[in-house]
């Protein structure tokens, strides 16, 4: 839970937090790599959703390089295998994500990140 | 050349029965078309006659669409025995293949009504013409004729044992293709029998019902932004179909457990994996980054549901209405996650009654409809239930809470007496990108109810709400 699939379409929401809300910034994380099946229609039908520098970033700070800098115009077999992976199979169990902008910390406990806000950061 | 094929029906739901056929039809990509005459179409009859392309459409339908009991290969109808012979005559291309050297077995059987064995033996001899030269095998036949005579529904009479024996409605004969199997999924998903469920988990069949309008199937993403104890999540996920799932209370998705709750019931099901994730958050204050990422979203709406208003949008509480209290009743509201001090943030895992109005169901409805259209892809399904209180069906009208580029395809009563609910289904058909909505409640200026014309004025302001000028003049 929490994988970078949805790391990489939620964004901060606090009240008046519209630029450099995202990405959320993992921290103190616990990870863990469960299988998940590979549908690389499902993958390139998402693609064009990504933000495909912050998910490189991300599994960078999370300890896989697997992906390349820039999105390929190829999407061979091997490429979306690691894909599949990167979006899938890691999952932050326990940790935080932090604003980049309001620095607001969304906590994540049992695989939950709980992205509810306070009265005061309520728009 | 499209052939004929009579379907079996389970007698429930009745006003799901087309919109089902309709969306798995769709999702296989099958073309059919409905008997011309609506008696024929009616779906509170067990039976229907369709043409389809292809034989093994009949079976993909059989294996998919909850309600269909099994799917034969029609050889003729008839309101009596001489009528219905003489379509199965015209037949004959059809049958004539099992002639020579196939074992069967023949049933003569009936809704509602015992026919006498004697009668059935009749039934049987009267087809004698058919010249079948096969063994007759009870246990595995290579085929199954069947000959189901369909009787007026006769709920709450009573009458002697075989009486009005004969005089059926109509009678229909064909061959066993494929027993429906689908309806099976209906004790699979039996919540009584789901390691992880609570007091608004949907009961199976209506979850399977929900699922199949969201045409779920393999390398979709769905989203359920009511969550609860997830079940939206097994049938769909089942499909092959991937799930995200919010809700306001923590506590609805995790249950007492380490691993939450919505997890364990999947994992139940050999599903977890398609869980993509769930989150804590208020729908009307949500995270989402962007736009068009769902192919459906299905959910069970609270009845009310919290807008955790900023201190401007305080005030006065609305009373619900009699009826409402009876459908919150009905649809028993879960506690709200608790607000921690120290933090200022609010827990999700602790019980809460957040500072809210209760929202009307007809702006939850609307809202729901302009969150779907910003979050679904083109063409996308927005497949949720409308509880109402029969009587009053305009006061919760769908098309007051439709918008542009949102059409209802479906629109399914649960009927229990007084009261039932509705599950609507509704197509995104524009491609254009749209925004999210403000979830501003409407501006009632006094205590009276809202209604209709006020829910019109309340999606004028959506609409004007769009524009930033008109924005910055609010209060
Ligand atoms: C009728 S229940 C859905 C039940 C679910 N289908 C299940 O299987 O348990 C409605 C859910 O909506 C949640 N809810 C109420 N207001 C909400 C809001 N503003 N945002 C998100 N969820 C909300 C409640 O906590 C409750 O779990
Ligand atoms: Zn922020």
């Amino acid at each position: 839970m929490v994988r970078l699939l949805t790391h990489n379409i939620l964004a901060c929401h606090a009240k008046d937090c519209n630029t450099n809300n995202f990405p959320l910034e993992f921290k103190d994380v616990q990870l863990e790599i469960r299988e998940a099946e590979f549908n690389p229609e499902f993958l390139k039908g998402f693609l064009p959703k990504l933000e495909w520098k912050a998910l490189v970033d991300t599994a960078i700070q999370l300890g896989d390089t697997s992906l390349p800098l820039e999105q390929p115009e190829m999407l061979d077999d091997e490429f979306l295998k690691n894909l599949h992976h990167v979006l899938l199979e890691i999952h932050v169990e326990e940790g935080s994500m932090t604003c980049p902008n309001c620095k607001h910390v969304y906590p994540i406990s049992n695989g939950i990140p709980n992205m509810l806000l306070a009265e005061h950061e309520i728009g | 050349m499209p052939s004929r094929y009579l379907l079996h029906f389970a007698q429930a739901h009745d006003d799901f029965r087309l919109p089902e056929l309709q969306s798995v039809a769709e999702l296989y990509g099958i073309t059919y078309s409905l008997p011309p005459r609506e008696e024929d179409r009616d779906p509170t009859r067990p039976f229907m006659v369709i043409d389809l392309e292809d034989e093994e459409h009949a079976r993909l339908l059989a294996r998919r669409c909850i309600l269909i009991k099994a799917v034969y290969e029609f050889y003729g109808q008839g309101s009596t025995y001489d009528e219905l012979h003489e379509a199965n005559r015209k037949s004959e291309p059809l049958w004539t293949r099992y002639v020579e050297d196939t074992s069967f077995r023949f049933l003569v059987t009936s809704s509602q009504h015992k026919i006498p064995q004697s009668r059935q033996r009749d039934v049987i001899e009267s087809f004698a013409y058919m010249g079948f030269l096969g063994k007759i095998e009870m246990k595995n036949p290579d085929i199954l004729l069947i000959c189901f005579e369909e009787y007026e529904d006769r709920k709450g009479t009573t009458r002697a044992k075989y009486e009005g024996d004969g005089s059926f409605r109509q009678v229909f004969f064909g061959r066993l293709l494929e027993e429906g199997s689908a309806r099976q999924l209906i004790g699979k998903f039996d919540v009584k029998k789901r390691v992880y469920y609570g007091n608004t988990s949907m009961e199976s069949e209506i979850s399977l019902l929900m699922a199949n309008q969201t045409l779920a199937s393999p390398g979709k993403l769905l989203y359920d932004p009511f969550m609860g104890t997830g079940s939206m999540a097994y049938p769909t996920t089942h499909f092959g179909a991937l799930v995200f799932g919010s809700d306001i209370d923590g506590r609805q998705m995790r249950g007492k457990q380490k691993t939450p709750g919505v997890i364990r019931a999947a994992t139940q099901y050999g599903t977890a994996s398609r869980v993509i994730d769930l989150a804590t958050f208020d729908v009307t204050h949500n995270p989402w980054r962007c736009g068009e990422l769902f192919d459906a979203i299905v959910t069970d709406p609270p009845c009310k549901y919290g807008v955790r208003a900023g201190a401007k949008r305080l005030g006065r509480k609305k009373e619900l209405t009699d009826h409402q209290k009876e459908l919150c009743l009905q649809h028993s509201l879960s506690p709200r996650p608790q607000k921690t001090p120290l933090t200022l943030r609010y827990r999700d895992d602790q019980p809460y009654i957040p500072p809210t109005k209760p929202y009307e169901l007809s702006h939850l409805a609307a809202d729901l409809v302009l969150l779907a259209r910003y979050l679904l892809k083109p063409g996308g399904r927005l497949v949720f239930f409308l509880p109402t209180v029969t009587e009053e069906y305009e006061d919760v009208d769908i098309y007051a809470m439709l918008c542009e580029g949102m059409d209802v395809i479906a629109n399914s009563l649960q009927d229990f007496g007084s009261w039932g609910r509705r599950l609507v289904t509704i197509k995104k058909t524009t491609a254009e990108q749209h925004p999210p909505p403000s979830f501003k409640p409407p501006q009632v200026e006094d205590d009276q109810e809202v209604h209709v014309p006020a829910h019109k004025d309340f999606r004028e302001k959506y609409f004007q709400g769009f524009k930033p000028k008109l924005e910055e003049e609010e209060p």
